[in-house]
């Protein structure tokens, strides 16, 4: 029969309560060597440019042109820096949480029984590091998909058999 | 009716060679048409290719059409399909063969679509819909109606027996909603024209980036301006020049209006089955689609100030899996207030939309405003640009619009959380309602800015599998609850 008994909404488990941890120091390396080969490339092109180009007017603002990228450089890697502190996950039974960004902080929660597929991708300087990206993917192309980078391979493993073992369980 | 056996397998129609004639030579011409077009001009200008004498064309087009026309033939020969117990089989293709092999219980979807060769010569198109991505997509061109009803039932009807036990469905069927004309009328002229406007006005510019070359050539644009450039004299001229354009745009826009909502819901009857609802539309293109409650992620309905004057409520439904083309057309237009909640709650039983709606934190109005300093900036920026010095008067528009923009979403805006529904209104000039059901979250997020942070606000997104609601800017306190409640719904 149809129950419809008052539920305390203070005693319902609450992702406040989570004790989210940190992924893999080792992925800050990743991130901060992307970012310097993407503004390395820049900076190449520019210089390449300064070689190139004898236009009186380039080579003006060329510093200008040189000091602003290093500048974006910078603060581009300050950002990852301090924003990496905010990339943590939990795993809990019966869901999945990713929390990061710095400036806009967002907490992603997946249910297990939602799951649709999982997936473990590995570039080639992850597997330098022996990381992995764990991506869990929903039903419908509008669902809020998860991708969490820079876990360790062994755990990122563990947490996808464990996921599959869940998905698999439950039907 | 005597059943008809679908068992062994067979072609469809033979009208179905002229429809997929049609088809492709219609896509042959579509492909090509900046070519011929170019062709066109060059031999009209007589530039070159003067080896096209008359013949040679006819010849060259002849052809294209016989080729067409025997691909067309191979193509229906090599088409065939039949239905077994509880499998769909199609085999196609005239060099590569394929076989394509859909379980009825993958079934998502069937519609029945008529478009104007097919109303001409009176056969419907049948669309078998699966999960998954838009390509895993059956379509049978030429069937008769009778047999294409035939089918459909058979492929909904055997596979409900087999998946739930359920009564028949298609036996108690009443037409439930048939729209009037006047109705249909009224829903054109309360359309948001701005939208006609746009579509018109970039309709026009494709075409004109398009051929702006040929344009050039002919001289056209010349001719154009030296029309339009009328002696600019007087001030009171200029205006009513400009009135005039004004006015002429609204007319262009609600004529637009009021013809594209008649061509796609011309005839728009609601079908109510014991379980399935089924809408039939259309003018040139026959739609006949069958909506499952079981897989309804949400339902959106939306009305303005005018049109709920007048009565009017469009209900859009929306399904998993089904691709954005297709999602257009669950739409029901012209619904009465009581009609909406009749069908409301055919699809989510326990929905009553009683209750108390929460509003969002006072936050979300300064952000509101916040951004439409922002983008009031921004415009005036441009007009600064495009204007000159005159740039300040359109701020006499612009002010009171972000004003009243800022007050009226800030007031549309609230959101209800029931024991098994989520309901979210917004809109600006618009009233959308937005119901999903719980059960169906796939899945939730709080997100917060370092500003919302601290005033201890955060908004939550959360997801369905064909949709994705937000309950902007609500105490940080207020979202995690809300979090914790839709999980412990959903996981429980």
């Amino acid at each position: 029969m149809f129950s419809n008994q008052q539920i305390n909404l203070d005693t319902l488990p609450s992702i406040a309560d989570v004790d989210l941890k940190p992924i893999s120091k080792q992925y800050l390396k990743i991130i901060i060597f992307n970012r310097l080969v993407f503004y390395g490339i820049i900076g190449f092109v520019l210089f390449i440019a300064k070689i190139k180009v004898s236009h009186p007017n380039f080579q003006l603002i060329f510093w200008y042109l040189f000091s602003a990228v290093l500048l974006f450089c910078i603060l581009n890697l300050m950002g990852a820096i301090f924003a990496f502190k905010k990339r943590k996950y939990a795993i809990r039974t019966h869901d999945v949480i990713y929390s990061k960004g710095l400036l806009v902080n967002s907490i992603s929660v997946i249910p297990v029984s939602r799951i649709q597929h999982l997936e473990i991708s590995r570039s080639w300087l992850a597997r330098r590091f022996n990381l992995g990206t764990l991506k869990i993917y929903t039903a419908g192309d509008s669902g809020i998909d998860l991708r969490i980078p820079g876990l360790k391979y062994v755990e990122a493993k563990q947490i996808n058999d464990f996921l599959s073992s869940k998905i698999n369980g439950a039907d | 009716m005597e059943p008809i056996d679908f068992s062994q397998p067979s072609r469809q129609s033979s009208k179905g060679i002229l429809v997929i004639f049609a088809l492709h030579t219609l896509k042959f011409i579509r492909r090509y048409f900046v070519v011929f077009l170019a062709l066109g001009l060059s031999v009209i200008k007589e530039e070159s290719f003067s080896f096209l004498t008359p013949s040679i064309l006819t010849l060259i087009i002849t052809g294209v059409v016989l080729l067409i026309l025997l691909f067309a033939i191979l193509k229906y020969l090599n088409f065939k399909f039949y239905l077994d117990k509880d499998q769909f089989h199609l085999s196609s293709g005239i060099v590569n063969k394929n076989l394509t092999i859909v379980p009825k219980s993958k079934i998502q979807n069937v519609y029945i679509k008529q478009n104007l060769i097919q109303q001409l010569i009176n056969v419907v198109s049948l669309t078998i819909e699966t999960a998954g991505d838009d390509k895993a997509e059956i379509e049978i061109n030429a069937l008769n109606r009778a047999n294409a009803l035939e089918l459909k039932k058979q492929l909904f009807v055997k596979k409900q027996i087999a998946a739930a036990d359920s009564v028949e469905d298609i036996s108690e069927s009443s037409v439930y909603f048939m729209v009037s004309t006047k109705r249909l009328l009224l829903e054109g002229i309360s359309q948001n024209h701005l939208k006609s406007f746009v579509i018109i006005v970039s309709f026009v510019f494709g075409l004109y980036n398009e051929f702006k070359d040929y344009l050039q050539d002919l001289g056209i644009s010349e001719q154009l301006q030296s029309s339009v450039n009328f002696e600019t004299g007087s001030l009171f001229n200029l205006i009513l020049a400009n009135a005039f354009i004004v006015v002429l745009a609204i007319l262009i826009s609600t004529l637009f209006s009021i013809i594209s909502t008649f061509i796609s819901n011309f005839n728009l009857k609601v079908i109510e089955n014991n379980i399935t609802i089924e809408i039939n539309k259309g003018l040139f293109n026959k739609l006949s689609l069958i909506l499952m409650p079981v897989r309804i992620q949400n339902i959106i309905i939306k009305t303005n100030r005018l049109k709920q004057a007048l009565g009017l409520h469009t209900l859009s439904i929306k399904q998993a899996m089904v691709n954005k083309k297709q999602q257009k057309n669950f739409k029901i237009v012209a619904l009465e207030q009581h009609q909406v909640a009749h069908l409301v709650t055919k699809v989510f039983p326990l929905y009553n939309g009683l209750g108390p709606f929460d509003k969002p934190d006072v936050y979300y109005k300064r952000r509101l405003i916040f951004r439409s300093i922002i983008w009031g900036l921004f415009v005036n920026g441009l007009a600064l640009v495009i204007f000159g010095n005159f740039f300040w008067s359109i701020n006499s528009i612009i002010v009171p619009w972000l004003a009243l923009f800022v007050h009226y979403t800030y007031k549309k805006s609230s959101y209800q959380i029931t024991d098994k529904y989520l309901t979210v209104n917004s809109g600006f000039i618009d009233r959308v309602r937005n119901i999903s059901e719980i059960e169906k979250i796939q899945s939730v997020q709080i997100k917060q800015s370092i500003f919302q942070k601290q005033n201890n606000i955060a908004s939550v997104h959360i997801a369905t599998a064909s949709d994705k609601v937000k309950i902007p800017c609500i105490t940080e306190k207020n979202a995690k609850s809300i979090v914790d409640y839709l999980l412990f719904k959903i996981e429980s």
